[in-house]
């Protein structure tokens, strides 16, 4: 086991893995950029190393610095969290290099399930169903629109390095084909210096359901079941829930044993998620595979009982899984809302800035994972995730029931939130019926989806 | 505000999770990174090395070791080195000079600064030679420049071409005069390999100065550089002590020299192969009679893509013409010679980069008169035109302010009738044919012009060109400005836009000089006889390129394509007749005038 671990990241996610490593008796290293002096993770783990300044680039991404700081301070093991260089299969590559443990796949992994194009086609030689597409990547607006007329509009045009809704556009006829590919591959090589994009079937009312699996050493995969995470906004997670009411336990078995077996395709190791699409009739795509823990973690911490973080650790020190698939046992449901500094009537722009007064919601079954308290001033640098609730109660009414009331609770003084935004969808009628898909937030909040 | 508040404890620690004893402690493995030298931030070795040698952080060029840039531009295998080792001498019997030399060969693995030989790339033979920095500072003692003159004549008798990659400090002082003879030596080898109308690629890397500077680099037919490498003859710091001045930000590096005429392209590191590969497929030798089968393959692919698409083409055109032929009689009807005038200076109208691009495969420019600056109202390079090499000059008008102060707005400067020169006499001497694209409102008109001879530049250009013994076409394709435009257009055939003027003089100078009056030029441009039409009246050009519509960015296409029609019989044409008829042709066409 580890002496010490260096957290690789800020914020909330640094937070809950400096717990994990107290309660395993591991001692922790924070690192924290210039603007994150006084952020929870640098306050409370035990030794903390200022790596740079505010921007990301030369702090939080700043391989040489995190390294340099791992050896000095003789930590043995690096976890990432997710986000910055989680799935940075050079970093991982690097870690392995200074006799450092990355807490996550190998490189190796990182990089074949990070490039879509390849991820899928390994998938597909496993016989795991993917949406219907191009299995070669596509350069051109000429080409991906042959593609596009071969699998039939409405398609998806994404890039391939892409992720959280950037390079990405769908396109419903010939028309708009070569406007939507222009600017989903403009971003993408802006963003990620990348022009590779490929087309593929766009489904219509699709879930995201995602399911988290969890590797070791030994090749024992096991899955914790599925988190529903349909409620979207531009391509990025508002709500979680596990399990997903679109999911009957036949097909949970099925799902589950797809995602082990795309796990067991590319030899994975430690935590990891395998999302799919799921189509009205049940129909269910391999869309890609996140080689990290994730931020909806807790859901199904809550209804698994299975600490996610403390069991990446103990894998990655070389343990066995502590879990076998058949004590995996999902009880109750539990949802997660994330609380960010945003102002949803303001087209969600983001509001960094000192919280003058916080409460926090309690109470049985009501968890709250953050990195702030009263006084804690808000950067501007990062991610503007402040807080995720996460409810669990015993079925999916008064989980949402519990939901609400916490959500009431919740008080957040000094800067804009979207509270009311999350209260606003538990308190929808279809979404309380289970009725929601990828495009609930646009069909029913379309107030706050302008461009 | 919470700072030192928590309760550190570990409330666990003799868990279930036992620690065995601590294993290997974390380290950063030695050479793992290192500090580049330019930008001072830690940078991965192993990203240097799969990135050319460049930093990834600041894009700072690091020297590249012989073996290496020979890896980095020959294909594997087929690299043979030539001289691998000469037996050394100590000229001057200077003390422990061979010491050095000695040391110099054990740290580098070297026999000595420079390794010549001959390998293909991209399948294409040829000579290489590179210089080595680290061997002492790659200084031309007897032996580099022995074994160039060797590389160099061997290259000449097997007709090979010749890259060399400079880098050098100049002279080695340990040799005294007899490293000074080195430059002689090695550009007279290279003079003898240019009379045998054979390839000579200078690459210049960071840093080429003193001797090599002023002997083989610089005589490159064709000289490449990496970006920012510092390229002198004098060294900066020499400079700077001489004159008791600071020097400015960017002097002597690859991009000054390019303003300044001497270099014809920089090239990033990871383009350098397929440029050079490029460069020498450009300069295969192509038999007249090579080149007739060239287009007629390309035509015959033409009509049978052709004849796949005649069907739904007929049904366009038909009615294309429909609605046009109507509306062209009656634009035709009322078009005056002003008309066109206007037209021919359009903002829009394509310029010679468009034409160049619509109408040839590929285009490499090059840049540069060799003397004194780069004029960028002026382009040219080598084109393939249906896969045959020619060299394509063009005048060069921008599209916008900013274009046009680029471009001088046309009108090229000495240093530009030079350049358009040097590429001239470069195309005679592989045998290219040359196409100009003739496009000014004249010759500039400035103190600058002046004190760089303008006349002197533009008549030499008529006296050149008329001796030029390779096939010379030029298209006028707007404005063809007076002497500005013929020091461009001394050619076998000279053809024109429907659209375009050539004149002694714009019709407002020479309403302004008959009439004392510019606002008369409308009328002064019936009288002048400038359109093509009245041109091709007076036999003083070969064909008028008909323009269904005004050229634009949409019709370049069509008119491209009638271009490459005519263009396929001009050099079925002129492509078999000798260099002196060609001359003599040329001579008789103006000698008629």
């Amino acid at each position: 086991m580890f002496d010490k671990i260096l957290i690789a990241n800020r914020g909330e996610i640094a937070v809950r893995i400096i717990r994990a490593c107290r309660e395993m008796g591991i001692k922790t290293v924070a690192v924290y950029s210039e603007a994150d002096r006084e952020c929870l993770h640098t306050l409370l783990a035990d030794e903390a190393i200022c790596i740079g300044p505010a921007p990301s680039t030369q702090s939080y991404l700043n391989m040489e610095r995190i390294i340099a700081a791992t050896v000095a301070l003789k930590a043995d093991a690096i976890h990432p969290g997710f986000g910055f260089l989680s799935e940075n299969a050079r970093f991982a590559e690097l870690c392995q290099k200074c006799n450092i443990t990355f807490i996550g796949p190998s490189a190796d992994i990182i990089n074949k399930m990070g490039n879509k194009s390849e991820a899928r086609k390994t998938m597909m030689e496993a016989g795991i169903p993917v949406v219907p597409g191009s299995k070669e990547p596509v350069y051109t607006a000429e080409d991906g629109l042959a593609m596009a007329k071969e699998i039939g509009f409405p398609v998806m045009i994404k890039a391939s390095s892409g992720g959280g809704g950037r390079g990405m556009r769908i396109s419903r006829s010939e028309e708009d084909f070569e406007a939507n590919f222009q600017n989903a591959q403009l971003e993408s090589i802006k963003g990620f210096s990348d022009d590779t994009m490929y087309i593929e079937k766009y489904i219509e009312k699709p879930r995201h359901i995602e399911f988290q699996i969890m590797a070791d050493k030994y090749g024992n995969v096991v899955h914790l079941g599925e988190r529903d995470c349909s409620i979207q906004r531009r391509h990025q997670k508002v709500l979680e829930e596990s399990p997903s009411v679109a999911i009957s336990p036949e097909l949970r078995k099925i799902m589950g044993e797809t995602a082990v077996r795309a796990a067991k395709t590319v030899g994975y190791e430690n935590a990891g998620t395998i999302e799919f699409l799921l189509d009205k009739d049940k129909n269910f795509y391999f869309m890609e595979m996140n080689t990290r823990i994730q931020v909806e973690h807790p859901v199904t911490e809550m209804v698994t009982g299975i600490d996610l973080i403390k069991e990446q650790i103990l894998v990655a020190s070389g343990e066995p899984l502590s879990v076998k698939q058949e004590d995996v046992v999902i009880s109750g449901h539990a949802i997660e809302c994330r609380i960010n500094a945003e102002n949803p009537q303001k087209n969600f722009m983001p509001c960094p800035g000192r919280i003058t007064n916080i409460l926090i919601p309690g109470g049985k079954g009501v968890r709250v994972d953050t990195h702030i308290y009263s006084n804690y001033t808000v950067p501007p640098n990062y991610d503007s995730m402040l807080l995720k609730l996460i409810c669990h109660s015993k079925d999916r009414e008064t989980a949402i029931a519990k939901m609400r009331g916490a959500l009431g609770e919740l008080i957040i003084e000094g800067i804009d939130t979207n509270i009311d935004f999350e209260f606003d969808i538990l308190s929808n009628e279809a979404f309380q019926d289970g009725d929601v898909d990828t495009n609930f937030i646009p069909t029913y909040f379309p107030q706050y989806c302008k461009e | 505000m919470l700072k030192d508040m928590f309760k550190k404890t570990y409330t666990l620690i003799d868990t279930k999770y036992k620690r065995p004893g601590r294993s290997e402690e974390p380290s950063i493995p030695q050479g793992l990174w290192r500090k580049c030298n330019k930008c001072g931030q830690p940078i991965y070795v192993e990203d240097v090395r799969n990135n050319y040698y460049i930093c990834p952080k600041c894009n700072g060029y690091f020297r590249v070791h012989a073996y290496r840039r020979i890896e980095m531009v020959i294909d594997p295998g087929t690299f043979e080195e030539w001289d691998k080792h000469m037996e050394f001498s100590n000229p001057l019997n200077f003390p422990g000079y061979e010491k050095k030399v000695q040391a110099a060969k054990e740290k580098t693995k070297l026999d000595e600064a420079i390794v010549t030989g001959k390998g293909r790339i991209n399948g294409r033979e040829t000579v290489i030679g590179v210089c080595d920095a680290r061997f002492m500072m790659s200084s031309m003692g007897h032996i580099v420049g022995e074994k160039i003159a060797n590389a160099v004549e061997r290259a000449t008798a097997e007709k090979l071409p010749v890259i060399i990659f400079a880098c050098s400090g100049g002279a080695r002082m340990q040799e005294g005069l007899v490293s000074l003879m080195q430059m002689a030596k090695t550009s007279a080898a290279l003079k003898k390999h240019h009379e045998a109308g054979q390839l000579f690629i200078s690459v210049l890397t960071d840093p080429t100065t003193g001797g090599v500077t002023a002997s083989f680099a610089m005589l490159g037919d064709i000289i490449l550089a990496e970006p920012n490498a510092l390229i002198g003859f004098a060294g900066p710091r020499v400079i700077e002590q001489t004159i008791g001045q600071k020097l400015p930000e960017g002097f002597q590096r690859a991009e000054f020299l390019l303003e300044h005429g001497f270099v014809d392209k920089i090239v990033e590191r990871e383009d350098l192969k397929d440029t050079l590969s490029q460069i020498l497929k450009m300069h295969e030798r192509k038999t007249p009679e090579e080149c007739a089968r060239l287009i007629r393959e390309a035509q015959d692919e033409e009509k049978r893509v052709e004849e796949l698409h005649a069907q739904d083409k007929k049904d366009e055109t038909e009615k294309e013409e429909k609605g046009r032929s109507s509306k062209k009689n009656k634009e035709e009807a009322e078009k005056t010679a002003w008309d066109k005038v206007l037209l021919s200076r359009q903002a829009d109208r394509p310029a010679a980069l468009d034409y160049i691009r619509a109408i040839f495969d590929e285009f490499i420019e090059f840049h540069g008169d060799r003397y004194f600056k780069d004029d960028g109202a002026i382009v040219g390079g080598i084109a393939t035109f249906r896969g045959i090499p020619v060299t394509v000059i063009g005048q060069q008008k921008g599209k916008n302010t900013k274009e046009n102060i680029k471009r001088n707005f046309g009108m090229p400067s000495p240093e530009g009738y030079r350049k358009a020169l040097r590429l001239m006499k470069q195309a005679e001497t592989f045998g290219r044919p040359i196409i100009c694209f003739v496009d000014t409102p004249g010759a500039f008109c400035g103190i600058e012009a002046e004190e760089n001879g303008q006349g002197e530049a533009i008549a030499r250009n008529l006296f050149e060109m008329s001796d030029l013994k390779v096939p010379v076409l030029s298209i006028m394709i707007g404005e063809g400005g007076s002497g500005g435009a013929l020091a461009m257009a001394v050619a076998n055939e000279v053809w024109m836009m429907e659209n375009a003027i050539y004149s002694i003089l714009s019709p407002e100078g020479f309403a302004s000089i008959l009439w004392k009056d510019s606002k008369k030029a409308p009328e002064a441009a019936k009288y002048m006889k400038i359109t093509a039409k009245d041109i091709y009246e007076l036999h003083l050009i070969e064909r008028v390129i008909p323009e269904k519509e005004p050229a634009s960015s949409e019709t370049l296409p069509a008119i491209a394509e009638d271009i490459r029609r005519d263009l396929d019989d001009f050099l079925k044409k002129y492509l078999p007749v000798p260099g002196e008829e060609l001359a003599q042709q040329r001579y008789e066409r103006f000698r008629r005038m």
